[in-house]
């Protein structure tokens, strides 16, 4: 498939997706993502590059496959315009979009991790947390280029933008809320220097992204986590709120 | 007016801005069928998810059977995502969470069908007692269905996590997300059958929403392990949520203590 069928899609994209192209756009998905993965974890150890550039495809389709009934009700229910195959469609090409952007960049990102110093040496520690910041600026950008893709294409097939923004976010909620807990699963995806170079961690079912969010923010705070959190809960929704109050403003009225 | 104030010159009508793209017309749909006289369950739940207005005609036939399978698939999604809540705990939650949550579900419809009646009608809708009854049961058809959208979700933090606190936000919040979606479909068709006035909704949807949450405390444990299967103690369900927000599963080998 050409990229910038992907890209650009035609307006008849999510119309009727067939297994064909559902294929190809899930093995553009997988390649990018694969290709980024091993990227990722070619720091800690080239091992550990095989295991996430299987993992990261793995953490989307798990995400998608768990979601698939919940984002086709809430579709429907929204009023979006799209069924069941369609929405799992127009997610599966959001992914592929960000797999295709992070695909594209992975060139840049190992010759990063080629040059970054090496996790036995002194400086080891300043470099994991560069490297955390630097992949997750990037998979941050190609988060939000896939999501201005989704809504884009929620624009193309719902009857108002009110519609298309409400879906956008309903589905970011779902897929974030559980995305967020099987990444947390399928650990490591950096590989601390100290640690072990591991596929998943010993128990990776044990414990909680958000139990671990929580305890950390409380620790951080010295006690004061739940003023915190309320604090960033604000400070998250409020961009939102101007998004959606936007859109409000931007619907035609009949 | 001060006269001295100069006039300001006449000005054009101002033209859209050429940075500014026109917003696109929305697309045309294609005309809908009108469901067929007799709809089977798939016809049923398709017009339930897209085209809730469309039922009000079919909802009047007591006679064809809307009723019944709005409830069957309401209870079919209750049973299973009772039995994915009861794999938080196991053992005798595996079969007790699944019967107590749809019987909840079912006994809150029951009591409550006659304040809709009432406050539909405080709403303006002129509709048949029968026809509300199938609504309400494609309600929690719908609200059932959501839960098992849900499932997948809770099941994988159900196994993860040993917190009773976070399992019942979780629950709790999926709950209310399907229970604001199934009473929109409520208010969508009361409103089909000619209903005007939002207020009397609102506060029978507070009320039906209270008596679930209620239950959730009445029919404990759900979510913990007791060697009860129902307890006699009397608790409101804050006071039950506030006693219980910090406490974690015991351990596997532990006896099964107070009841949650």
């Amino acid at each position: 498939m050409h990229p910038s069928q992907l890209i650009h899609p035609e307006d008849g994209w999510l119309d009727e997706p067939d297994a064909a192209r559902v294929m190809r756009v899930a093995f553009t998905a997988l390649l990018g993502l694969g290709i980024y993965g091993f990227t990722v974890g070619y720091w800690r150890d080239p091992w550990m590059g095989v295991f996430v550039a299987m993992k990261l495809p793995m953490l989307v389709a798990l995400t998608l496959l768990c979601n698939a009934l919940l984002n086709g009700l809430l579709g429907l229910l929204l009023g979006s315009g799209l069924g069941f195959r369609q929405s799992f469609f127009a997610l599966l090409s959001a992914f592929a979009l960000a797999g295709l952007i992070l695909g594209s960049l992975a060139p840049v990102t190992l010759l990063l991790a080629w040059n970054a110093p090496p996790p036995d040496s002194p400086y080891a520690n300043s470099s994991h947390a560069a490297y955390m910041v630097g992949h997750t600026l990037l998979i941050g950008i190609a988060g939000i280029a896939a999501n201005l893709h989704l809504h884009r294409l929620l624009l193309a097939r719902a009857p108002g933008p009110g519609v298309a923004t409400a879906t956008l976010l309903a589905w970011l909620g779902g897929n974030g809320f559980l995305g967020a807990q099987f990444s947390w699963i399928l650990r490591p995806f950096f590989g601390a220097p100290g640690l072990e170079v591991q596929f998943l961690r010993d128990n990776p079912l044990r414990g909680n992204f958000y139990q671990t969010v929580w305890r950390s923010i409380d620790h951080i705070t010295g006690g004061f986590g739940v003023p915190a959190l309320s604090l960033i809960v604000l400070v998250l929704m409020i961009p939102v709120a101007r998004a959606i109050q936007s859109h409000q403003h931007h619907i035609p009225k009949p | 007016m001060n006269p001295q104030t100069p006039r300001p010159p006449d000005l054009p009508a101002p033209e859209p801005s050429p940075q500014v793209p026109p917003v696109a017309p929305p697309p045309q749909l294609p005309p809908e069928e009108p469901l067929p006289e007799k709809p089977d369950i798939k016809c049923l739940l398709e017009a339930l998810l897209r085209r809730p207005q469309a039922l009000v005609p079919r909802l009047v036939d007591g006679a064809n059977g809307a009723s019944k399978r709005f409830l069957l698939v309401a209870v079919v999604s209750f049973l299973l995502f009772g039995l994915v809540v009861g794999c938080f705990a196991k053992h005798e939650q595996l079969w007790a969470a699944p019967l107590k949550i749809t019987a909840g579900m079912l006994f809150a419809g029951i009591i409550c069908f006659p304040s809709l009646y009432i406050f539909s009608t405080l709403a303006g809708a002129r509709v048949a007692i029968s026809q509300l009854a199938a609504c309400l049961a494609g309600a929690l058809a719908l609200a059932g269905l959501l839960l098992l959208g849900f499932a997948p979700a809770v099941w994988i933090f159900a196994e993860s996590t040993d917190s009773l606190g976070f399992m019942g936000a979780l629950t709790l919040g999926s709950w209310i997300i399907a229970l604001v979606f199934a009473l929109r479909f409520l208010k969508s068709v009361i409103f089909a059958s000619g209903g005007t006035e939002n207020g009397p909704l609102v506060i029978w949807s507070m009320i039906f929403l209270l008596v679930t949450l209620q239950m959730t405390t009445s029919l404990r444990p759900i979510l913990g392990r007791s060697e009860a299967f129902l307890t006699s103690e009397k608790k409101f369900f804050l006071q039950h949520w506030g006693d219980s927000m910090g406490d974690n599963l015991p351990s596997q080998s532990a006896p099964a203590g107070t009841p949650r």
